[in-house]
């Protein structure tokens, strides 16, 4: 009887905690719905009805007029080139660095080891004024690469040691079983490392990606030109065109979506990925 | 094959240190080597744009401490770590707490907390500034349920920019701490809840005697993390309200930002970026003292 009476106990509070939680997480994307339901909406609509999509007067043309007036199509691209150069550096040499700190069994590497993870949590500030002045010296202001190769030196830290963690926790003897095979340390980095590495690969891109996308302050500082700017730089400048006026609103709410709309969908595919990745990064550390 | 003077052993290190090679030169390049030309810079009257300086001493550290807008951007970096940071980490604790004790449902809600995370953080702060906006939705549902007396423009005055937008902050950033402490509830043994709740311990008893002692690792990590999160934290704020009004709003990562690009003050920038390193390494590195010590008393 008295197991009976504490299931029942628990029962009902798993039954408060649950409408708690509904209520909770409906409050924290009522700003999300409110601005999605919105840039579908026309202005006096929004005004009359902030919370409430009718279909009746459902409209694109706030999305339609602030793909046109961003360009989308560019900033689109420019987004998705230099996300696609930083991750190719990150994972690439990301990959590299750890493989031979996790071989070499050296003090030398195992001090610049150290050296690199306490990097992590060094503020970029520190780092952006003579780096802009450098990249004008390289002619690198302006450019994918440029972009991309601050990203890579500000996020590599981190990489190298999200890598070199899950190295070292590879058996040594998978490796030393390769040497006697005959494989050299390159062979065995290709055939026998990196094909265990796509999990981890997965956490790395989207503990970096997806800031890297979602960055204003790298890509304002560098791309100054405005046929360069990403969708959250454009997203910005559009703010200051329209947004201040006050009048503009359904044009910033059909920007806010389309920026958007690109890693929505790819979380909506690979949800249960997001999730498990963002925590790999942190537990490790 | 064999090299003179070296042993296999030799060689296969020489090897590994050229793997190392590319992502060294990248990070020395385009991060450690402006660091310290920060820090060497910040001695100099380096205009940002030639190549000759002389050293000035501590000059440029001197100016920027005794400007009238430091006293208050720091004020507002404080602020924002001693009531932003406990403040996040309470409510991330409990919300993980009810998501470990919601069953099935709480991968939804996980999910669902989780979601702002995906997002930029230029359209983060766009939404709520809408939302804040004097005639923006929050002001119009105060008027609507009778609560007119506390519609106010949010972002505009000094007694309310702060806490708005440590609101948005923890908004913004609750479900990704929430995850960590997720994760570290996961690793405590069930059997532990069970056998408390045969003697009848209660739900706070448990909290705190159970649980926290625990997820001490996560509740390290959290605070660290949240704590170099918000010092370094620039877009949110930025897009939110530039600092404004006035310097109200404005924090040490900020104001780097606006002497380096707005006010063209090179030499200033350099000098508060490094008082801002010097701060994040020292406050983290105390933060990790203290929580390793009650990491390793609770055990």
């Amino acid at each position: 009887m008295k197991s009976a009476r504490l299931l029942g106990h628990r029962q009902r509070a798993r039954l408060g905690v649950n409408v708690a939680m509904i209520i909770i997480s409906l409050l924290l994307v009522l700003p999300l719905w409110y601005v999605l339901n919105n840039a579908f909406k026309v202005e006096q609509e929004i005004l009359r009805q902030p919370l409430v999509l009718l279909p009746s007067t459902a409209t694109l043309a706030n999305v339609v007029r602030a793909f046109t007036a961003m360009n989308y199509p560019l900033r689109f691209m420019n987004s998705v080139v230099i996300l696609v150069l930083s991750c190719v550096l990150l994972v690439s040499l990301g990959t590299l660095a750890a493989f031979g700190i996790a071989m070499a069994r050296s003090r030398f590497l195992d001090r610049v080891y150290t050296l690199l993870v306490a990097m992590i949590t060094l503020p970029f500030q520190l780092a952006m004024v003579p780096l802009i002045f450098m990249l004008k010296g390289f002619g690198l202001m302006n450019t994918y690469w440029g972009t991309a190769l601050v990203y890579s030196g500000w996020f590599l830290p981190f990489v190298i040691f999200i890598y070199t963690g899950f190295m070292r926790t590879i058996p040594r003897e998978l490796e030393e079983a390769g040497r006697v095979d005959g494989c050299g340390l390159f062979r065995s980095l290709l055939s026998i490392y990196i094909p265990l590495l796509k999990s981890v690969t997965g956490t790395v891109l989207i503990l970096r990606g997806v800031p890297i996308w979602n960055d204003l302050l790298v890509s304002l500082i560098t791309l100054s030109r405005s046929t360069m700017s990403t969708l959250p730089l454009k997203l910005y400048s559009f703010i200051g065109t329209y947004g201040s006026a006050g009048t503009r609103w359904t044009l910033v709410f059909g920007g806010t979506v389309i920026v958007s709309a690109p890693i929505l969908l790819v979380f909506l595919f690979l949800q249960r990925y997001f999730v498990r990745g963002a925590v790999a990064g942190a537990v490790k550390g | 094959m064999e090299r003179r003077g070296l042993t296999e052993a030799q060689r296969r290190q020489i090897v590994c240190f050229l793997f190392t090679l590319p992502a060294l030169a990248v990070v020395f390049v385009f991060f450690l080597f402006p660091m310290l030309r920060s820090l060497v810079l910040s001695f100099t009257n380096w205009d940002g744009i030639g190549h000759d300086f002389q050293w000035v001493g501590l000059k440029n550290f001197a100016t920027v401490v005794t400007d009238s807008s430091f006293r208050q951007v720091v004020v507002n970096t404080l602020y924002l770590i001693v009531i932003y940071v406990p403040v996040l980490n309470v409510i991330a604790l409990l919300l993980a707490v009810a998501v470990y004790n919601s069953g099935r449902a709480g991968n939804i809600y996980k999910s669902m907390l989780f979601f702002p995370n995906l997002l930029s953080m230029t359209v983060i702060a766009l939404i709520w500034k809408i939302i804040y906006n004097n005639g923006g939705i929050l002001n119009q549902f105060l008027k609507a349920v009778g609560l007119k007396i506390l519609a106010r423009d949010w972002l505009g005055l000094p007694q309310t920019v702060l806490p708005a937008m440590s609101f948005t902050i923890i908004w913004f950033a609750v479900g990704y701490y929430l995850l960590i402490y997720l994760a570290g509830l996961n690793t405590v043994p069930v059997e532990l809840y069970e056998s408390a709740e045969v003697e009848g311990v209660t739900r706070t008893q448990k909290l705190f005697r159970i649980t926290i002692p625990l997820i001490a690792p996560s509740v390290t990590i959290n605070i660290v993390l949240s704590t170099i999160g918000i010092i370094t934290l620039f877009d949110l704020p930025f897009v939110l309200t530039r600092g404004g009004p006035g310097y109200l709003s404005e924090t040490l990562a900020l104001h780097v930002y606006f002497y380096a690009f707005v006010q063209l003050q090179t030499t200033y920038a350099l000098a508060l970026a490094v008082l801002l390193g010097m701060f994040a390494i020292l406050i983290t590195s105390i933060q990790l003292r203290l929580l390793r010590r009650r990491e390793e008393a609770s055990r």
